[in-house]
């Protein structure tokens, strides 16, 4: 895939990771203590435990692999400083270099055509000559 | 149950009737469409250019200007949205109530990061532009001398069997 759309599939990656983290974060948080006169609120038993205390860590740490990658993406784009008046002057530079190139091909091309028929022509001569020179058996 | 009828194909087909004997008796086809049309009830338009940020409603982080430096920019877009992502989560923990903004901030820079990588890709067409001309250059030149190489064996040939003949 071109660089361009990797571009664009990583930042909806990171999009993805970023609501994904912290609506898992918003939906699975233990709730938080009010109020010192309250006593601590007891711990939802099914969900929490030890997986919870390590998701925000491999969270996001998935997503700061996500945006290192996007920044290695950007490094690896081969932009040319040169903006787009130096790529339109290269492209006419090539399209005449292609015309030139172009016309000598043609001529060479009809050089080759013509000693292409002359040499037919002379073959066909000097068949028609060995086969009339050929005595009636 | 009604049933509607779908509307019968245009009559044009009667005008082409002696087209097989004269072709210019039938009309020439439409002319292409410059400008904005209307298809099945919706305006369209013929000129494919991207919509600037403003049009879309959305406030542009990264400066205007003729020449953008793209990586420069792709890079801070991607650590200011680092940054916001962080201020949500800290928001969320603080005030809870106020995420909205924060989840905008967060919008308004991914859209101007889609819309800073769909700008470079008039850039990259151009790029595919000039090396396909210079891959279409360099082949021509290579049939050139191929052309010039097989006419002087087939020249030296002739000589060659000139020689042989004449040799008898």
């Amino acid at each position: 895939m071109d660089i361009i759309s990797q571009l664009q599939e990583q930042v909806n990656l990171i999009a993805h990771l970023a609501f994904n983290t912290i609506g898992t974060l918003q939906r699975d948080a233990p709730p938080n203590r009010l109020s010192p006169n309250y006593p601590e609120p007891p711990p939802h038993p099914t969900e929490d435990g030890s997986n919870f205390s390590e998701q925000p860590k491999l969270m996001s740490a998935g997503l700061v692999k996500a945006a290192k990658q996007f920044d290695a993406l950007v490094a690896a784009l081969p932009i040319s400083e040169g903006g787009e008046e130096a790529q339109i002057k290269r492209i006419a530079e090539l399209q005449a270099e292609n015309d030139v190139i172009g016309q000598e091909l043609q001529k060479q091309l009809e050089a080759a055509e013509k000693e292409l028929n002359q040499v037919q022509d002379l073959f066909k001569r000097a068949s028609d000559n060995c086969l009339n020179m050929k005595k009636p058996e | 149950m009604a049933t509607a009828t779908y509307p019968p194909p245009p009559p044009f087909y009667r005008l082409y009737k002696d087209y097989l004997e004269d072709p210019k008796s039938a009309p020439e086809p439409p002319p292409p469409i410059e400008g904005t049309y209307v298809c099945f009830g919706g305006t369209y338009t013929t000129s494919d250019v991207l919509p600037s940020l403003e049009e879309q409603g959305v406030r542009q982080l990264y400066p205007k200007g003729a020449n953008v430096d793209f990586k420069k920019e792709l890079r801070s877009l991607n650590g200011e949205l680092q940054l916001h992502i962080l201020e949500l989560a800290d928001i969320l923990i603080e005030r809870p109530s106020q995420y909205a903004r924060r989840v905008e901030e967060i919008s308004t820079v991914f859209k101007n990061l889609h819309h800073l990588l769909n700008s470079l890709r008039p850039h990259q067409a151009r790029a595919t532009l000039i090396h396909i001309l210079e891959l279409q250059i360099e082949r021509r030149k290579q049939a050139v001398e191929d052309i010039k190489r097989r006419r002087e064996e087939a020249r030296s040939l002739l000589n060659e069997s000139l020689a042989t003949l004449d040799g008898q």
